[in-house]
């Protein structure tokens, strides 16, 4: 079903058996909010928000059941609303907290939001009515992208299209809802379907959420598959596991295969409102195009999308990016991809200089390294990925060692744990650069690979 | 609980990471020891290593705070203050 709204989409699903929406268990015992309850709980906290009488709401989007009928109560009552990474440095979210010019904030514990009140400012228009979902930079300089309760709902669609659920269904909802992947393929895809959304217990529970919830259908980003598959914690009822937001080893996806699970995986972006393109049977690297989508490849090899009901507004209060991104409603991915001779995508490489981690988050390189080179007074340096972890390759004695992790971790300590650098490998020639003098970081990852092993493994 | 000392409590912990990351076993670990560059403990080892350390000690480190933890002396101390 299309839908152009969240609640006409709960009214729906309301008005035809009103099943259970989501399963939660806030500390005293599991507990079923169904689609009427849930309409209702969304209306009562749109009046308390539309009472506060303010604009731009920043939510530090925790997962749990009150952060998610915040959410969506917000989005009905027209506020702007700016989703939150708690694991972000204070010094980031103060930053994203200024630049969306937040006036109301909302978290699980006062502290916290008593703790980010002093960043915020006067707020926008009245009924924005928009969605900002920050790009996973790894400092202050991270867009926020322009999104819309139609776009959300739209992509949710496309997902319902080529992977339908039903209301028998349990879709544990585990990624952050910060990120545009978590809130559609691990929430609004569940919702969209009449399926029920098991809201996972945070991270201290997820050991043990999988057996407890029984979930059906789970959305993961590779380094949490990787991490379940390891530990064992898949439950036998789990049939379908969708994975996105980064490249997925061959590995992770041929061990949840021997499990007799279905595993399909997804390609999109922020700014595309998470996926448009999926695999859905045979070849799991082979993706069909989503329903309201239309691909592209360029001459030089990127995948260039266009997604009308699904596509970006811009990025917040920059026309330049938004420009050099969206060009004739061509949205310019700075992916890689080839089709094959039944139309299906393969990604097949990055054309921006960005690191994406198997949490799904990317690392933008200039500004990584920069914020490296500067700390280190060195700029002969690039950061590669191995074995899914950031690795920094310097030219530097190794004598040097010791003062050059003391010098770096400032700009560590501002970042969360899973971008942090993982090793150093130190240079004593110059590094590879091409003839404008840009570092081959390629052919320093191809070096590497070599030594200390490939990517095909988390 | 009976008081622990700081030297304990990062022998405790590095017990801990041993016992989740069997390969650093052997491996000298101290209170300046970065996580992510000297033990290659990823953000998922680092939660198993913090919730069994939770475990074991009673108390609990508030999330906001994990992101925090940089080097084994980040970890001692966020424990020692809680078990203050």
């Amino acid at each position: 079903m299309r839908f152009d709204s969240f609640l006409n989409m709960f009214k729906y699903y309301a008005d035809n058996g009103d099943g259970v929406a989501l399963v939660y268990d806030d500390g005293d015992g599991k507990k079923e909010i169904r689609f009427s309850g849930l309409i209702d709980a969304v209306n009562a906290r749109k009046a308390e928000l539309a009472a506060a009488g303010k604009t731009s709401i920043g939510i530090f989007c925790s997962g749990k059941k009150d952060c998610i009928i915040t959410i969506f109560a917000a989005v009905a009552a027209k506020m702007q609303v700016v989703m939150l990474d708690e694991s972000l440095s204070d010094k980031v979210l103060a930053a994203q907290i200024q630049k969306a010019d937040i006036d109301m904030l909302w978290a699980d514990d006062e502290e916290t939001v008593k703790d980010f009140e002093q960043y915020m400012n006067g707020g926008v228009e009245k009924d924005a009515g928009r969605i900002l979902f920050f790009t996973s930079g790894t400092t202050s300089a991270a867009k926020a992208v322009v999104l819309t309760e139609q776009s959300l709902c739209a992509s949710a669609y496309n997902g319902s299209q080529k992977l339908p659920l039903t209301a028998d269904d349990t879709l544990l909802c585990v990624l952050p809802l910060s990120h545009v992947f978590g809130f559609v393929c691990s929430l609004l895809w569940g919702l969209s379907c009449g399926a029920k959304v098991a809201l996972g217990r945070g991270t201290r529970q997820l050991m043990v959420d999988f057996d407890y919830f029984k979930p059906t259908a789970v959305s993961l980003v590779p380094m949490l598959l990787g991490f379940l598959l390891k530990n064992e914690l898949l439950n036998a009822e789990l049939n379908l596991i969708l994975v996105g937001a980064g490249d997925c080893p061959d590995s992770l996806l041929e061990a949840v295969a021997a499990m007799g699970k279905r595993v399909c995986f997804g390609y999109g972006l922020t700014e595309t409102s998470s996926g448009v393109a999926i695999s859905v049977s045979g070849d799991v690297h082979a993706m069909e195009i989503c329903p309201d989508d239309e691909i592209k490849i360029a001459d030089d090899g990127e995948i260039l999308i266009k997604a009308p009901t699904c596509m970006m507004q811009g990025y917040y209060k920059d026309d330049e990016s938004t420009a050099a991104a969206l060009k004739d409603g061509w949205l310019y991915s700075g992916d890689l991809g080839s089709f094959d001779s039944d139309g299906k995508l393969y990604i097949t490489g990055r054309k921006k200089e960005i690191l994406v981690l198997p949490t799904g988050t990317k690392i933008f390189l200039p500004e990584y390294e920069g914020a490296i080179a500067k700390a280190l007074g060195n700029s002969e340096l690039a950061v590669i990925l191995l074995r899914g972890k950031p690795v920094l390759i310097i030219r530097e004695s190794e004598d040097m060692s010791e003062e050059l992790l003391t010098k770096v971790a400032s700009v560590m300590r501002e970042l969360p744990q899973s971008q942090r650098l993982s090793q150093v490998i130190f240079k004593q020639d110059p590094l590879p650069r091409t003839p404008t003098g840009k570092i081959k970081r390629w052919e320093l990852q191809k070096t590497e690979e070599e030594k200390y092993g490939n990517n095909n493994e988390v | 609980m009976a008081t622990i000392t700081r030297s304990e409590l990062l022998e405790q912990i590095v017990q801990t990471v041993y016992e989740c990351a069997p390969d650093l076993e052997g491996k000298e670990l101290t209170e300046d020891t970065v996580i992510n560059t000297d033990t290659g403990v990823d953000s998922m080892g680092m939660t198993l290593i913090i919730c069994r350390l939770e475990a074991n000690l009673g108390v609990q480190i508030p999330q906001r705070q994990w992101k925090k933890l940089y080097t084994l002396g980040d970890v001692v101390d966020a424990f020692e203050s809680r078990l203050k």
